[in-house]
């Protein structure tokens, strides 16, 4: 099974410096962070479940950027209202990425819903999201994040992950994280 | 009755962009104006707390939008509004049909109504409430103020005095 760290780093390498990448509270966006600390990136504390919405106003206002969201399972569980809503709207430019370790890592290793029946790529599909995608080894995530970086969205990307942790950790000031996501943007409110 | 007409001008003097709402009689008033108007895109979200995050995520993009939602959607929104765009220090406008006051029918939706004015003080979030036609260019206008000014949310409450309760 891949890990977090490996497949952040894989997709890191594919994404430009233009692109937006929003990462959810927890291991997402460590994992992110650990890969490589961009200007774009937007690092998510607290707020759960709020990830994906985020990187769909961020794909309605900027048409022009590829969005990323990377999100972990139990964050996407408690708003799956948002793949509804996604697939509604249809941005072309978005890529949503859902790492399922099937547990609450940080908090325990608690088991999520995935943990249980519940799949997210079906569950994204009865959504509407028709480019969905559901992986399980680095090879495989590859190949769907080539996919996805190449042909129109919204993609969404279930990819199954072990449940190591990262060491790093990102900027903890919200306000830094804003001002400096929307200065390297060249954006005021 | 011109209020959803004022609030509607003074949203496009302000260069708000995306409309994202939950339904409610009283915001459907807004709605039916947006919708045919090109300078606005619509959003239908499916929970009020969805809204709270597309709105910040427009204005880390660069955009303005507003969360147009019943009373009802601040319960559902408010560790969202606590820990994204206060600490973010991130505008998000709110416009509330305010349910549960003067003359509502539904016992259900007044718990809510009148807990709202204290939610709001509670998370020190600045609110007007539109009670006279007179008022309501004034009040949008200020609210849109305060939010930009301070990159936080603000509230704009539109109430039964002005737009009539709901039999």
């Amino acid at each position: 099974m891949m890990n977090m760290l490996e497949a952040s780093q894989a997709l890191v390498r594919r994404l430009t410096d233009d692109d937006l990448v929003v990462a959810g509270l927890g291991n997402p966006k460590y994992a992110l962070f650990e890969a490589s600390d961009r200007a774009r990136n937007f690092y998510v504390w607290n707020a759960m479940g709020m990830t994906a919405s985020i990187g769909l106003g961020m794909a309605m206002a900027r048409p022009d950027k590829r969005v990323v969201i990377l999100q972990g399972d139990g964050c996407l569980l408690m708003n799956l209202g948002a793949l509804a809503t996604e697939a509604w709207r249809k941005p072309r430019n978005l890529v949503h990425i859902c790492w399922d370790n099937r547990m609450y890592e940080l908090t325990g290793q608690q088991p999520t819903a995935t943990a249980g029946p519940a799949d997210l790529a079906r569950i994204a599909e009865g959504a509407g999201l028709s480019k969905v995608e559901r992986v399980e080894t680095l090879p495989a995530f590859e190949a769907a994040v080539d996919r996805a970086l190449s042909e129109e969205g919204p993609w969404f990307i279930h990819a199954l992950v072990d449940s190591r942790r990262g060491k790093l950790r990102p900027p903890k000031s919200p306000t830094f994280i804003k001002h400096r996501f929307m200065t390297d943007l060249g954006v005021e409110h | 009755m011109q209020w959803p007409n004022t609030i509607v001008h003074v949203l496009k003097k302000y260069d708000v962009r995306f409309i994202n709402y939950v339904p409610d009689a009283m915001g459907e008033r807004l709605l039916k104006i947006v919708r045919d108007d090109k300078d606005f895109d619509v959003l239908p979200l499916t929970r009020e707390e969805e809204g709270v995050g597309v709105v910040c995520g427009q204005s880390l993009a660069g955009r303005r939008g507003v969360l147009l939602m019943p009373t009802s959607g601040i319960g559902n929104s408010i560790n969202a509004i606590a820990s994204l765009p206060i600490p973010y220090r991130i505008p998000v406008p709110m416009i509330i049909g305010f349910r549960g006051d003067l003359g509502e029918f539904n016992a259900t939706q007044v718990m809510m109504g009148q807990a709202l004015p204290d939610i709001l003080r509670a998370l020190r979030i600045p609110y007007f409430t539109l009670r006279r036609e007179d008022e309501v260019e004034v009040l949008t206008e200020g609210f849109l103020r305060i939010t930009y000014a301070t990159e936080s949310p603000a509230a704009l409450l539109i109430s039964t005095q002005l737009a009539g309760w709901k039999e």
